[in-house]
């Protein structure tokens, strides 16, 4: 499958384990992950508890949201007629890419057609799937980004780690050393109340960079089909410069974005930002129907829309298909704990955390991210806060059993399993072994009663000690109690 | 009412008095308390690993064994989740098991469920002098919606108080093979963990599953803190064993 193959051979190189051990360790990571989270899970509860009737309502909008979705993916090719038909209808063009290479091709191609130089973006995850940034510039287009997390990994020539917090990894000390170095400024000492003070900073010089680029390329947070229009949910203002200045928009975001109308879509918003950021609304959101008419002074003379599928089609028709209903919110990395302990990038493609952990596998090959299901203590968080009740725990889990089934496991832990079951199910063979068990456990017990290192289980002691009991298990003293 | 002790194997293995203490509790609210004899393991394990087949078998085995009771109590969240939840999701479509699952689910409590809801919840005079923080295993809280439940039967302690900790909530790492195979990523989350129990000034840390706890005792121990007790609610509550 051309899509599998070109997905996977973006994926890292360093296994995910070797990435935990990794990030786990660096101290400037876990400062600023430590940083972010009371942040991220503190302001949605005050925004969701603050909804009306105790958050009753919550649980309401949930389903109703759950349910637009739902209703997209069960016919989805028929809304993505109707949103191409009404997008052509208000002069846009509506092209189709299959992967992460047509998506680049179609973008250079529209760019090579209109003489353009210099593209802004405003953020796209799509576009990390395509590695779209690389070819612009391999074709002689400079990409900037505009989104100030995405400018600041773009200095840093890294990817997002956070699906709306992109540079959430970074801490202020390396932002302000990005900037000293790429803006031509000595460094200077910042505090936390300087951070308007580098953000006025980038603004000055992303502002030159508005006013010079012929395109713009955006991503679409839904796409509305009765009227053709891409929804832009953003905080910063730079989703409307890229839109709006340049001769050229492109959108460029997956088939699965379509919602059937503007009523859905203000459904939707009751709980996306909530579930975002926590706010009742973003600052800016927009909705960009087609190219400027004549008797409008703003707007792209050019819309393109690229909608892509680069694995959504096979996960429509599959057990996964809820996955697609994804918003894109980031609730779950936000209440998730392996997420904070790691960050995004450890996770080895474009989404992290728990819906990442599910998407990565169905995007790129289940035998290329065997990690990702299992990297979860099935804490259940996730679900938990997802705004539109995506049963991620049970994703991953399916995506377990399908491990299993075509043999995917380690051998040494796919034979454990068995032999443990074979004996867990032979009742008194599993009391005589467990007796010895036992006491081998005391016999390794240190006189606090406590295993320092133990080779069956060297990931535990090297990590944690192992309390044991006395060397008898329950059923060896309950039997010997009732002989008394 | 006969009520059958689901031990769980963990207790069996690495904390009998835990399996002792929950037996005297049962037997001093008035039921006759069995132990049935063939129960092992309830198959989480294999489930977790998403291993169906191996579950499915383990799940037979133990319904088998527990079906014939008036209750089942289990003194661990997780497992209890996964006789209730996850057996009849198992045999969702089997003529046989599946009625047989659904109705050892519907007679299966976690044992802070059964306790609290006993009128009124008879107890041992429990004393425990100190200050306990109560950690919300995962499956228990989110699965089956227990949160009150131990903190009710706590707060009747004699010389208890309860101190909440930050993020009580929150995962400690421990998620079955996850400690051993992302032992990093597993340190990470307890050393929070750890952090939340140490701030909360207390003496024990209190929980209702016994892998959070060894986890959580594992790693205090080797982060250097010698005196903070970890204890299952059950030791808690049925005091000292008698001599």
């Amino acid at each position: 499958m051309s899509v599998t193959r070109h997905n996977a051979a973006h994926s890292q190189a360093m296994s995910f384990t070797a990435q935990a051990a990794v990030k786990t360790r660096n101290p400037v990571l876990q400062k600023a992950l430590q940083k972010a989270k009371p942040l991220f899970s503190g302001k949605r509860a005050k925004a969701i508890a603050a909804l009306p009737d105790d958050g009753l309502e919550f649980e309401q909008l949930r389903d109703a949201c759950a349910g637009i979705r739902d209703r997209v993916l069960g016919d989805l090719d028929v809304w993505l007629e109707i949103f191409e038909e009404n997008a052509r209808a208000r002069g846009a063009e509506v092209l189709w890419a299959r992967d992460g290479a047509e998506i680049c091709d179609l973008v250079i191609d529209v760019a090579r057609r209109h003489g353009v130089r210099k593209a802004t973006k405003s953020k796209s995850m799509l576009s990390e799937e395509a590695h779209l940034n690389a070819a612009l510039a391999a074709a002689g287009i400079e990409p900037v980004e505009t989104d100030l997390g995405e400018y600041i990994i773009q200095l840093a020539g890294e990817a997002p780690s956070h699906i709306i917090a992109p540079a959430v990894h970074k801490t202020l000390a390396e932002v302000e050393a990005l900037f000293a170095e790429n803006h031509g400024r000595p460094q200077q000492p910042r505090t936390s109340d300087d951070i308007p003070a580098l953000t006025r900073e980038a603004r000055g010089v992303l502002r030159q960079h508005f006013l010079s680029a012929d395109m713009g390329i955006s991503g679409a947070n839904f796409l509305i089909a009765e009227t053709g229009t891409a929804a832009l949910v953003t905080n910063e203002g730079n989703g409307r410069m890229v839109t709006t200045l340049p001769r050229v928009h492109v959108v460029v975001t997956g088939i699965e974005k379509v919602v059937p109308t503007l009523e859905d879509f203000a459904t939707l918003m009751r709980l996306l930002p909530r579930s975002a950021t926590g706010q009742t609304i973003s600052n800016y959101v927009s909705l960009l129907t087609g190219t400027r008419a004549d008797d409008e002074s703003e707007g792209p003379t050019k819309t393109v829309f690229i909608l892509v599928d680069n694995g959504r089609a096979d996960v429509v028709g599959s057990h996964y298909r809820e996955i697609l209903r994804c918003i894109r919110c980031g609730a779950c990395m936000n209440h998730c704990p392996v997420y904070f302990s790691l960050g995004g990038h450890a996770y080895g493609w474009v989404y992290p955390g728990p819906m990442g952990s599910v998407l990565t596998p169905l995007y790129t090959g289940i035998e290329n991210a065997l990690d990702l299901p299992h990297a979860s203590t099935g804490c259940r968080q996730c679900s938990n806060v997802c705004p539109v009740r995506i049963p991620l725990p049970e994703l991953m889990h399916g995506l377990r059993q399908e491990q299993q089934r075509r043999g995917l496991r380690p051998w040494g832990e796919r034979f454990g399993l068995r032999a443990w079951a074979w004996i867990a199910g032979r009742p008194r063979l599993y009391r005589a072994l467990t007796r010895i068990a036992a006491r081998y456990l005391n016999w390794l017990a240190d006189g606090q009663g406590r295993i320092r290192i133990f080779g069956f289980a060297p990931g535990w002691t090297a990590a944690r000690d192992l309390p044991v009991a006395g060397g008898r298990t329950f059923f060896e003293q309950y039997a010997a109690r009732k002989r008394d | 009412m006969r009520i059958a002790l689901f031990v769980t194997c963990l207790v069996d293995l690495m904390r009998p008095a835990v399996g002792f203490a929950a037996l005297r509790l049962l037997e001093a609210s008035g039921n006759e308390v069995v132990v049935p004899p063939g129960q092992t393991c309830c198959g989480q394990p294999a489930w977790s690993a998403g291993n169906r087949p191996l579950a499915e078998d383990l799940a037979r085995q133990t319904i088998a064994e527990l079906e014939a009771y008036d209750a089942v109590v289990v003194p661990s969240g997780s497992c209890a989740e996964q006789i209730r939840l996850t057996y009849p999701k198992l045999f969702a479509d089997d003529p046989v098991w599946g009625p047989r699952a659904q109705a050892l689910a519907a007679r299966t409590r976690e044992l802070s469920e059964f306790l609290a809801g006993q009128e009124p919840p008879l107890l041992p005079p429990g004393e425990f002098a100190g200050r306990v923080t109560y950690h919300d295993s995962c499956k228990g809280l989110r699965g089956l919606g227990i949160k009150a439940q131990p903190r009710a039967l706590l707060g009747r302690v004699r010389g208890l108080s309860l101190t909440e900790m930050a993020d009580c909530e929150e995962c400690c790492g421990f998620g079955g093979a996850f400690a051993e195979n992302y032992a990093d990523i597993s340190a990470r989350i307890v050393d929070r963990k750890c952090e939340s129990i140490a701030a909360a000034g207390a003496d024990a840390v209190v929980g209702g599953d016994l892998g959070c706890l060894l986890n959580i005792e594992g790693r205090l121990r080797r982060r250097g803190d010698e005196t903070t007790r970890v204890l299952h609610f059950a030791e808690v509550l049925a005091g000292e064993e008698p001599r």
